[in-house]
């Protein structure tokens, strides 16, 4: 594998990774802006509705059948926050042309279609068209709703919610069914321009050879568009530690219990502190090696998940378990308790050596899929030396025990969420 | 040994090993990955409810039995799997389904070491009533997570409607009262019978080398004397429960599974007979169809819509499902609209546009080595071959996918809705 960084000019890069283990060409166009309370529910519909239909491609039945005849050609978007921004990102994977079957350039088309619905939207007088916009609305409004109905998601979104109250972060990453709904055709077209105006672009292109044209057409789209104030994505400002834990509780109609806590982290300054602190976050609560699963899980069987992930970004780890609500008390204690096993370092070689080998294992594993490189390199775009999974590899493989300590005493409680049973006490 | 090498036009190949002790052995060589990924599994699932073995008295065992002994299986007496594999790094995992059990790693290297975990943890049963009673309450939490799961309810309440006597029907863990009655002679019964070679298979796909790793398969599985199992008549009427069940739920919008049940006329479907009905579920609702621009336009469906083929040993189902205001309506649309293509068939551009998608989306699959092997898991429980799917979306006709449409009876169809709570 090999990468290679293209300067686009305009506050734009391009990203090529030459891999040929894939039977498909993948390209992301990928839109950083600071997170932006009042304008995230707008910024965030956009990737859905440029993907759905667009000037050329007026219905999505149509554009559907465009992908169906491009192969199962695959448009994919989302909208993420990563650290203080928000990432747009809408690409398109698609068979590359060797297997076509009746001789097709299914890529040059695909990476046209792509940029067709990105730089030119069915939009008239400054306005989206008020039907589409109002499918997009109630798809969206439906999928905030749906991640209710969903405990084990909608406590963990609690969780950042009273963790970041005061900071951007603790926006729901689409907005609230309310900023939803109060989408206009106008603000929503007003969204886009600011995205191709004031969006940092990373264009990232997967594939075994470079689709002729790709990064000159995005500069070409670029060019007429006044982006002086585009800027490369830079460092979040992670969460400060509290001196005492918020608790916040709360009672619905459920039959488990969900127990969350969240702790602020000191997250360094490279990616080889950034390696250190996986390796504690991983030991701590990550495969079933883990101090998490081991004690809370296996031998007090306490939880029946129960798991850590960190945000390096950010600087928190949450903790997420499923829990009886008669257990809660004592599970909280206990994941409390292994917390302080780390900080004192009385953990085994056994959970170390086997968070770095599976951390290394999964690390190696990276450039086999089109969509994980992709990512990787998307949430480097903060980096100031950014390195490749196999680097980072070795990053992982010469942390020592110390250094996972070390970390481990920066892990402090912030705030604790429990969603419990009606009529537990 | 019997030894096939299956060759393809897309650059794939696959070797197919059946060992003198019954096992087939499935490998696909991907070498410029670099991770590979391994499944043992056996053709045993939450189904095999009752059976007989080698000729002997028909047996019932309790439900979610299949699952339970899945999880009662990486523990043996030195110590559970996982913490073996916590030592090569591999990433591992099991899981049971209708009709199979798999446990299965990936890794980017040490694959023969990771191989040798997995064939002796797999073949070392080990179970006592302590470990026993202490699984009993590790599965019973993963019960309640599901009761609390609106997208799995949904399903397994139409299963409930539409099938009397399948054990289908019946949730893949079982419920805690089933489970309360397992114990390890039970175990022990159910591990005999189901996991011997000539019920079992092996998919490999990634960067392996099938000489190497098939001699230590070979070495590694030991010959446990080939098994009669007899499962038992499940007798399925044709006809459903009911055509419509609701439950209330702490959800905000209704969701659904809208089912067509099939009349079964052989035990498993044929490949081609798939193939045409997914096919058909493509044009009826897929993406490009006029019906689904219709129930998107008026509101009906949103992202969340879906459709498959729900086939196994036994049983088959053309299922719908999404979230909507009006799950009856878009049922009722569906029925109109498979009335409709009937009476009328459907456009011959949009067949060939989904013929072209569909075999797209199989050269996409050989973009990873887990979709690969678990691709392979599937032609070992039904007996494909892998490149056949492809060979034969270039020649189905318009003719033999219309004639699919005989699957669907609306007598036979279920609505399960899952209700916001009132109040």
């Amino acid at each position: 594998m090999l990468e290679n960084v293209i300067d686009i000019g305009n506050a734009a890069q391009g990203f090529f990774i030459k891999s040929d283990r894939f039977k498909t060409t993948h390209i992301s166009y990928n839109f950083y802006l600071p997170v932006d309370k009042e304008k995230v529910a707008s910024f965030a519909l956009l990737p859905f509705i440029l993907t759905t239909c667009g000037r050329e491609y007026p219905d999505f039945s149509k554009l559907n059948f465009k992908l169906n005849k491009l192969y199962s050609a695959n448009l994919f978007a989302s909208a993420e926050k990563v650290g203080d921004y928000q990432l747009l990102k809408m690409g398109i994977s698609v068979l590359d042309d060797k297997y076509a079957l009746d001789g097709e350039e299914l890529v040059t088309r695909a990476a046209e279609l792509l940029n067709s619905l990105i730089f030119d939207p069915l939009a008239e007088n400054g306005e989206f068209s008020k039907s589409d916009l109002e499918r997009e609305k109630r798809k969206a409004i439906e999928h905030i709703r749906s991640e209710l109905a969903e405990k084990r998601l909608y406590a963990r979104k609690r969780l950042i919610e009273e963790m970041f109250k005061g900071d951007a972060f603790g926006v729901p990453k689409c907005g609230t069914e309310e900023q939803v709904a109060a989408i206009t055709p106008a603000g929503l077209f007003g969204a886009w321009q600011e995205m191709l105006s004031r969006a940092y672009l990373r264009v990232n292109v997967i594939s075994a050879s470079l689709p002729a044209n790709v990064f000159e057409n995005v500069k070409e789209r670029l060019s007429g568009i006044e982006r002086s104030s585009a800027a490369a994505v830079t460092k979040s400002i992670p969460l400060k530690p509290i001196y005492a834990a918020k608790r916040v509780e709360e009672k619905m109609d459920v039959a488990q219990g969900k127990l969350v806590m969240g702790f602020s982290v000191l997250p360094g300054d490279d990616e080889r502190d950034s390696a250190k602190l996986a390796v504690m976050c991983d030991m701590f609560g990550g495969g079933p090696y883990s101090r998490l699963f081991t004690n809370v899980r296996e031998k007090m069987s306490l939880c029946y998940y129960c798991s850590s992930t960190v945000d390096k970004r950010k600087g928190f780890i949450m903790v997420d378990s499923g829990v009886e609500a008669e257990n809660a008390q004592k599970a909280e204690y206990e994941i409390l308790r292994q917390l302080d096993v780390m900080k004192n370092g009385q953990f085994g070689d056994f959970e170390f050596e086997a968070s770095k080998k599976s951390i290394i294992n999964a690390l190696k594993g990276y450039g086999d899929h089109q969509d994980t490189l992709d990512n990787w390199w998307t949430f480097k775009c903060d980096s100031d030396t950014p390195v490749s999974p196999e680097e980072y590899a070795e990053y992982v493989s010469a942390v020592q025990k110390d250094a996972v300590v070390q970390i481990a005493k920066t892990v402090k409680l912030n705030t604790v969420y429990a969603l419990m049973p009606k009529g537990a006490d | 040994m019997d030894k096939k090498v299956f060759e393809s036009d897309i650059g794939e190949s696959y070797i197919l090993a059946t060992l003198d002790n019954g096992l087939k052995v499935y490998i696909c060589e991907m070498p410029q990955f670099t991770s590979a990924y391994a499944v043992f599994g056996t053709k045993y699932g939450s189904i095999d409810t009752a059976f007989s073995l080698n000729g002997g008295q028909p047996v019932a065992v309790p439900e979610g039995i299949a699952h339970f002994l899945e999880h009662k299986l990486f523990e043996s007496e030195e110590g559970d799997a996982f913490s073996k594999y916590a030592e090569t790094g591999a990433m591992a995992n099991a899981f049971t389904s209708f009709d199979r059990t798999c446990y299965l790693f990936s890794c980017s290297d040490r694959f023969e070491e990771n191989l040798d975990i997995l064939l002796s943890f797999v073949q070392s049963p080990y179970f006592t009533e302590e470990t026993v009673k202490k699984e009993q309450g590790i599965i019973g939490q993963e019960i309640r997570m599901y009761d609390d799961s609106p997208s799995w309810r949904v399903l397994f309440n139409m299963l409930g409607a539409m099938y009397i006597n399948h054990p289908v029907k019946i949730d893949i863990a079982g419920t805690v009262d089933s489970i309360a009655k397992i114990n390890s002679d039970l175990l022990y019964e159910c591990y005999n019978t189901f996991y011997n070679p000539s019920n079992m298979f092996v998919c490999i796909a990634g960067n392996v080398d099938a000489r190497a790793v098939l001699k230590k398969i070979e070495a590694a599985v030991a010959d446990r004397g080939a098994n009669e199992i007899t499962r038992g008549g499940i007798g399925e009427p044709e006809s459903v429960v009911k055509n419509y069940v609701e439950q209330a739920f702490p959800v905000l919008t209704p969701i659904f599974c809208f089912g067509y049940k099939q009349k079964i006329g052989s035990p498993f479907r044929r490949l081609k007979s798939k193939i045409c009905v997914e096919l058909l579920l493509e044009i009826i609702c897929g993406e490009s169809s006029p019906l689904y621009k219709r129930l998107m336009d008026e509101g009906l469906i949103n992202d969340e819509f879906d459709f498959e083929y729900f086939t196994g040993r036994d049983y088959a189902a053309a299922i719908f499902s999404g979230e909507s205001e009006n799950p009856a309506r878009v049922a009722d649309e569906i029925k109109k609209e498979i009335a409709n293509i009937r009476e009328h068939g459907f456009d011959k551009k949009l067949f060939s546009a989904v013929k072209c998608a569909a075999y797209g989306d199989a050269l996409r699959r050989f973009n990873s080595v887990e979709m690969t092997a678990m691709q392979l898991t599937e032609c070992a429980v039904c007996d494909y071959d892998l490149f056949e799917q492809i060979k034969l979306l270039k020649t189905v006709s318009y003719d033999d996918v219309l004639k699919r449409t005989d699957i669907f009876d609306d007598d036979l169809s279920v609505l399960s809705v899952i209700k916001p709570q009132e109040g």
